[in-house]
């Protein structure tokens, strides 16, 4: 593709890692991310085997932060897929179809835009997360599927609006009257002509979305909601508070990792956001 | 000021969205599968819980439910929080928490904006060159880290390192305000950051536009020098979209500095919110998010009357609509 | 007669993606003291570039600008950007073709011509008020306390056009440009405008650069005609001399291309064929020889100095009209 600058190149680096992490983590030779070392408490980078220490529980950093790599993104690509996918479907419908539809889908996406984003997050996973005997712990594979299920929801409205306005901006062109007076059936106009013309403008805003998941989920959970007590860069933030004063290392390993990667995720937005620009300039 | 019927539709609109979202929440909430009643007197006599169940409207339908919290809502009775011990009043508990996440706020936006517009101005002036690479891309990468990592590095540099900043809590302004600013520093920074970042883009944008009208050549051919031009011509009309944004944001300031608000513990409206799920009391949570849409919806019509004096065009151009 | 203006091999480049373009090539142009100059030419022939260029006006970091311009007795090529702005107002003032766009869209009326007079001429808020209200009285507005306070999006067309002037000449500047004044406009109010300005230049002893693609308009309102095509000054002389003995086939064919009131309904309108060559690549030979009807090889090799006859009348042309060679 196109010449891509030295920082895109390091972006696409930096995430291509991260998958790799998320995706291969579980074979690298580590023992479990909360196996307890117990003679190495609160040690500092590249000691005793510990390649980012560890923190004050003895978990060793390196293997909680590929934990942790692989569940905020398993999250964030599960959460923006799912989201862009209803959303799209509905922004789309709605553009398309236009009238009552239209207005009703317009209003359903302002109201989940009116409140923050963080805030219907954390209404809806505690709602959705708790048992009917609330005493009794939520086990973390459930918090997961309860925090993937919001994230859509808090999604849906943006991609929604999103998929909308790009296919309201298309609908009015004169290919698609032309189509429409050959007798082409709406679905096939969607799938043919709409969503190949929507889909960049939805990918520059997903991968700004991925970025506002991570964000969204380490939030959660450092407030205690989402999975403090599992691996996650939140997580890691989240218990590494403790160690603040003595031990910040515990806290720059997870922080560095997380605003790496919704760096490097905003810059890919950035850098589709604006590929489509120039494409849309020569139009 | 203008046509009554077009202000009348807006705020019909705007309505329509706060009931929306109030009822949104009430919904939510009866579709907990537990007992409300039991979560909010979990020691206490069933009858109690009954009579707190009539009290609350939970023994009526979703609608009449929403009808008797809204009607309590309206006279300013938000509920109470429950403990074990008594009640206190949410409204109290609100009338504490908002005047603080006010001034977070309007501390944040005022250095957001103040520290945007000179950043925004030479941007759009060097626009292409040096200046504006630099201002551009390290703007881009600090904004893209989350507000609480920023704040988690300043509460370990400056607060704990160095100690030149206290790390938690809240000193109101009546008990001295050099105290009440030291303790809102360090949040502003982190929450501002984001803002600034988002204010200089779109001035910039807008001003390197508006740079290319004829009227900026015009007012070179009077013999006026640059500078005056950048800011006493082009700035106003190139602030529409800086000013929209900053009073949209306002409604996310409040609810979403949530983390902010709990990591400085300076317990403002988002910390309400969040005390509110993590105790679970529904009932505080339900007024509470309503208050903060309020707000939202307060800020969108903000908007909406400012629009008019900065740019006098859509004053008119309302009128048709 | 001294030149209160004198343009000398004025070129301007811009860098684009495409290549460098030549806008303005070689021009020279004087403007003696206290006569009204015609710049004609068709959209594209650099016209209102050199104006800009002159003034200085030009923005943007992919200009360049080559020769030299000296405006009474000042050496603008050579001045920093603040010195040649301490001459525009009193100076040196321009009216543009827009003014609609040209005039600030969210500040009043009054606010734009008084700035002018407080900081050029150093006017108190008060003072400045009333001179502008006499300026807008002389450019013949009806009503002008009420213009004062409005804005342009309120006014009709002409009224805009007289308000930029107001502005242009509210600190007496000797020299005048302006940059297409009526092609905005219905043919009524261009002709109250074009009055307006001859009355002005009078009344304020004021020097005029008229550019306008409409050879109709320089006719009894200009001293001399110079005629630009493909970013070059193709012929110069006094009006009257170029409308009787005119030297350029262009010169010609714009003349012929003006629709007269006297033509049959139904005569087909004369054009000129074809289109200005590509200013990234302007090419060998004459730049009006693939759509001269006169062309001959020569013109299509070589490309034609300017030419001056005795009595001043410029033209670049191999084989120009009405002289045998």
């Amino acid at each position: 593709m196109r010449k891509f600058t030295k920082p895109t190149w390091l972006a696409i680096g930096w995430l291509s890692l991260m998958m790799f992490f998320a995706i291969f983590g579980w074979a690298l030779p580590f023992k479990s991310w909360n196996f307890v070392y117990e003679d190495d408490l609160e040690v500092g980078l590249f000691t005793n085997g510990h390649i980012l220490g560890t923190d004050s529980n003895g978990y060793d950093l390196f293997a909680s932060i590929v934990a942790g790599t692989r569940m905020s993104i398993f999250i964030a690509i599960a959460a923006v897929g799912l989201g862009g996918l209803i959303g799209s479907v509905l922004g789309i419908t709605a553009a398309y179809v236009r009238g009552k539809v239209d207005t009703v889908m317009v209003t359903i996406f302002n109201v989940g835009l009116s409140v923050p984003n963080l805030v219907l997050a954390l209404a809806l996973v505690s709602v959705l997360a708790t048992n009917v005997d609330i005493n009794q712990a939520v086990p973390t594979w459930r918090r997961v599927m309860v925090l993937i299920m919001s994230l859509t929801i808090v999604l849906i409205p943006i991609l929604g609006r999103i998929a909308r306005g790009a296919t309201l901006s298309w609908t009015g062109r004169e290919f698609v009257t032309a189509a429409r007076s050959m007798g082409m059936r709406d679905s096939k106009i969607i799938t043919k002509h709409i969503v190949p013309n929507v889909l960049p403008a939805l990918i520059a805003v997903a991968f700004l979305a991925v970025g506002v998941v991570i964000i969204v989920e380490a939030s959660l959970s450092i407030l205690g909601v989402g999975i403090p007590d599992g691996a996650s860069w939140g997580g890691m933030i989240a218990r590494g508070r403790n160690d603040l004063e003595y031990a910040p290392h515990v806290l720059y390993v997870p922080i560095a990792f997380l605003a790496l990667s919704v760096i490097s995720t905003n810059h890919l937005g950035d850098v589709v956001r604006s590929q489509l620009d120039s494409r849309e300039a020569k139009v | 000021m203008l046509k009554i019927s077009f202000w009348l539709k807006r705020i019909a609109q705007l309505l329509i969205v706060l009931l929306l979202v109030t009822f949104g929440v009430s919904l939510l909430l009866r579709l907990i599968p537990v007992d409300l009643a039991t979560v909010l007197l979990p020691v206490g006599t069933e009858n109690e819980r009954d009579i707190l169940r009539a009290e609350l409207g939970f023994d009526k339908g979703p609608i009449g439910y929403y009808l008797q919290w809204l009607g309590n809502f309206v006279q300013g009775d938000f509920g109470k929080i429950y403990f074990s011990g008594g009640t206190e009043d949410v409204s109290a508990h609100l009338a504490d928490a908002m005047p603080r996440s006010l001034l977070l706020m309007a501390y944040t936006q005022v250095i957001a904006i103040a520290i945007a517009v000179p950043l925004g101005v030479v941007s759009a002036y060097r626009a292409g060159r040096r200046a504006d690479k630099i201002i551009s891309n390290t703007l881009f990468t600090l904004s893209s880290v989350p507000n609480f990592a920023i704040a988690l590095l300043l509460v370990i540099f400056v607060g704990v390192k160095f100690a030149w900043l206290p790390t938690l809590g809240y000193v109101p302004l009546s008990d001295g305000v050099w105290e009440h600013l030291k303790h809102m520093i360090m949040p502003v920074i982190s929450l501002s950051l984001g803002l600034i970042a988002t204010y200089t883009r779109l001035l910039r944008a807008d001003m390197i536009a508006a740079l290319r009208e004829d009227y900026v050549t015009m007012a070179a051919s009077k013999g006026l020098s640059d500078q005056r031009i950048l800011w006493r011509h082009v700035l106003r009309p190139s602030s529409l979209t800086l000013l929209t944004s900053a009073a949209l944001s306002m409604g996310g300031l409040i609810g979403g500095a949530i983390v902010i608000e709990s990591l400085f513990a300076t317990y403002g409206v988002g910390f309400e919110v969040f005390a509110a799920i993590a105790g679970r009391q529904y009932v505080a949570l339900q007024s509470t998010v309503a208050v903060i849409a309020l707000f939202y919806v307060f800020f969108n019509l903000i908007v909406d009357i400012g629009s008019g004096f900065v740019d006098p065009r859509t004053r008119d151009r309302r009128v048709n609509a | 007669m001294s030149s209160l203006l004198s343009i000398k091999n004025l070129g301007v480049n811009f860098d684009t993606p495409r290549g460098s373009l030549e806008a303005v090539r070689g021009v020279d142009i004087e403007i003696p003291a206290g006569t009204s100059v015609g710049v004609v030419g068709e959209s594209g022939s650099g016209k209102t570039v050199m104006c800009r260029a002159a003034m200085g006006l030009l923005q943007g970091s992919n200009v360049q600008r080559t020769g030299t311009v000296v405006f009474d007795g000042n050496e603008l090529t050579a001045m920093t950007k603040e010195q040649v702005r301490d001459l525009f107002g009193s100076g040196m003032a321009m009216i543009f073709q827009d003014p609609m766009t040209a005039l600030n869209p969210v500040r009043r009326i009054g606010s734009q011509i008084s700035e002018g007079l407080r900081v050029r001429l150093g006017m108190n808020k008060k003072d400045a008020m009333v001179r502008s209200k006499e300026l807008l009285e002389l450019v013949r507005i009806p009503n002008p306390t009420a213009v004062l306070k409005s804005f342009p999006y309120q006014l009709s067309g002409g009224m805009r056009q007289r308000v930029m002037i107001a502005i242009a000449i509210a600190c007496n500047p000797k020299l005048l440009f302006a940059d297409e004044p009526t092609t905005a406009l219905d043919v009524t109010v261009q002709a109250q405008i074009l009055q307006l300005l001859r009355e002005l230049r009078e009344d304020l002893k004021m020097s005029m650069v008229l550019v306008t693609h409409d050879l109709g308009v320089v006719a009894g309102n200009t001293d001399y005609v110079a005629v630009m095509y493909a970013g070059e000054v193709v012929e110069y002389a006094p009006t009257t001399k170029l409308f009787a003995d005119m030297r350029m086939p262009y010169t010609e064919a714009l003349l012929e291309s003006i629709p007269k009131i006297d033509h049959k309904s139904g005569t087909r309108l004369s054009v000129i064929a074809g289109r200005l060559p590509n200013p990234t690549d302007r090419g060998v030979g004459c730049g009006f020889a693939p759509r001269c009807k006169y062309a001959q090889e020569k013109c299509h090799t070589q490309h034609p100095e300017l030419q001056k006859d005795p009595d001043g009348h410029l033209y670049r042309c191999w084989f120009p009209i009405g002289k045998a060679l």
